[in-house]
């Protein structure tokens, strides 16, 4: 079922609610003014492998766009969570941390991750992709490539 | 002409060296040093536990009575033992260099590894789940990691396993489980006895082929060194021992079963509930073994056991149904067990 805002795409949900970081499948959603809550994109989620474990850095923790606000293990791989923009760590998903399967179940919702007060919001946000039909065609263009590429099922 | 693989042979190494040397790699392929692949033995035996997880999964008495150190590595996986009967393997290279899609870029870490082991006559293969088998029974053990800018993938040629002790190290306090994990290890992880050095040329050629790289021997760069100083150091401190911060269960959490992964899809578990004690062996889904202790079941917790062996996971509550009570608080105790926490 189709919420307001959101489409499934290939059988992967799409909010359009939000902006995307195209190189980290992190998505942001701006809440109060210079404030946003950060997530992963279902794709980005598939394509990791079964979630197992999600940690964070420590509330406070200071965030430079494209340097890691935690680490994520899928198939004994340890890698970072990738952080889309900069600024300092308000909040952290403890839910997730204790159940990793919350963020592929429920990605856009109670499987965020972190929230984060923004330090350079006019310099970062303009980099993601805001519009819907930019973000729809960013998403079903990725889709494409990650079956010709046999990294998720056809 | 072709960019260089720098080759590594560590040769044996201490419990402590054998991992911190390879994790400095990680911090010099970050910083600029070429695609690395290198090997090292243990000189003695050790215990390691993936970065994510519980220190509590290991059985720090029996470690210490048995003079086993205990360390934390920088990639996934859970607890293992290691000894001089394994060569690890660790294959380095710059993220850029890789598939961002993290389940592709393992199948390009781990396929020159099949090729090498079927170079020296072992017919692996690499199963979906991303594991190195012979048939159903695992042959290599590996984890993977991000240091930096760099991706690593270590793994292992087990000429001899001590399925005895890879069981003991891991804390179970449940003794049917212990036996049920020693059994489905046996069953189910098998060493590969070839020749060392043959196994070790074989992957050099197979690594340097499939990555498009020129082999050439090396030696560690200057801050490779110093990152190795600074790794003994972080890696022997309980600190970091200890592992990243968890939030603890939420209140009124359920209790969860201790669960021990032996390979993709086969486990064990054992869990209380209401003093119905459970200790189950899954293979695919479907209970192998198990072993019921409670009062209450007259004398049919024989019957029960037969009823539940063979059944899939998701089945039991159905079965145990018919077992009254203590069915009830069996089948209560089988459903803290998730394969997903795996």
């Amino acid at each position: 079922m189709e919420q307001a805002g959101h489409l499934v795409v290939a059988g992967f949900p799409l909010a359009l609610d939000r902006r995307y970081h195209v190189g980290t499948h992190m998505w942001v959603l701006l809440s109060e003014p210079g404030q946003a809550r950060i997530g992963m994109d279902p794709l980005g989620i598939e394509t990791s492998g079964t979630l197992a474990e999600l940690s964070f850095v420590p509330v406070g923790t200071e965030l430079i766009a494209g340097r890691p606000f935690g680490q994520l293990e899928a198939a004994k791989f340890v890698g970072p969570l990738v952080s889309p923009v900069s600024g300092i760590v308000l909040a952290v998903n403890d839910a997730a941390a204790i159940d990793a399967g919350l963020t592929a179940r429920d990605p856009y919702g109670a499987g965020w991750l972190i929230e984060v007060s923004l330090s350079d919001a006019a310099g970062e946000l303009p980099a993601l992709l805001a519009d819907p039909d930019e973000i729809t065609t960013w998403f079903v263009a990725k889709i494409a490539d990650y079956r010709r590429m046999g990294v998720i099922a056809q | 002409m072709a960019e260089p693989l720098r080759v590594i042979d560590f040769g044996c190494a201490s419990p402590l060296r054998s991992q911190t040397l390879w994790h400095a790699i990680g911090y010099g392929v970050s910083a600029g040093a070429p695609a690395t692949l290198s090997f090292t033995r243990p000189a003695a035996p050790y215990v390691c536990i993936g970065y994510h997880r519980g220190i509590e999964e290991v059985d720090h008495d029996y470690c210490r009575a048995n003079g086993l150190p205990v360390f934390r590595r920088m990639v996934g996986g859970g607890p293992v033992y290691l000894d001089a009967g394994q060569l690890f393997f660790q294959v380095c290279l710059p993220a850029r260099a890789l598939p961002a899609a993290r389940w592709q870029a393992l199948s390009v870490l781990l396929e020159p590894a099949v090729t090498a082991f079927r170079v020296v006559g072992v017919p692996a293969d690499l199963a979906d789940d991303l594991e190195i088998c012979v048939g159903d029974r695992k042959i290599c053990g590996h984890g993977a990691g991000q240091i930096e800018d760099a991706v690593v993938l270590c793994g292992n040629l087990i000429e001899r396993f001590d399925h005895e002790r890879a069981s003991r190290v891991l804390a179970m306090a449940d003794p049917d489980q212990r036996d049920q994990t020693l059994a489905l290890m046996r069953r189910f992880v098998a060493a590969t006895p070839v020749d060392p050095v043959l196994f070790q040329a074989s992957m050099i050629s197979a690594y340097a082929e499939a990555l498009g790289l020129a082999a050439v021997p090396g030696e560690l760069t200057g801050t490779e060194r110093s990152a190795v100083a600074e790794l003994d150091e972080r890696f022997a401190s309980a600190g970091w021992l200890l592992g990243p911060d968890r939030p603890a269960p939420a209140a009124g959490a359920g209790p969860c079963a201790r669960q021990v992964k032996v390979r993709a899809g086969v486990w064990t578990f054992a869990a209380t509930c209401d003093g119905a004690k459970v200790a189950a062996s899954v293979v695919r889904g479907t209970v192998e073994q198990v072993r019921l202790r409670a009062g209450g079941l007259n004398g049919s917790t024989l019957g029960a056991e037969r009823a539940l062996t063979g059944v899939p996971l998701r089945s039991v509550a159905q079965v145990l149904a018919g077992f009254g009570d203590p069915g009830r608080r069996f089948a209560a105790a089988f459903a803290t067990a998730d394969p997903g926490r795996l």
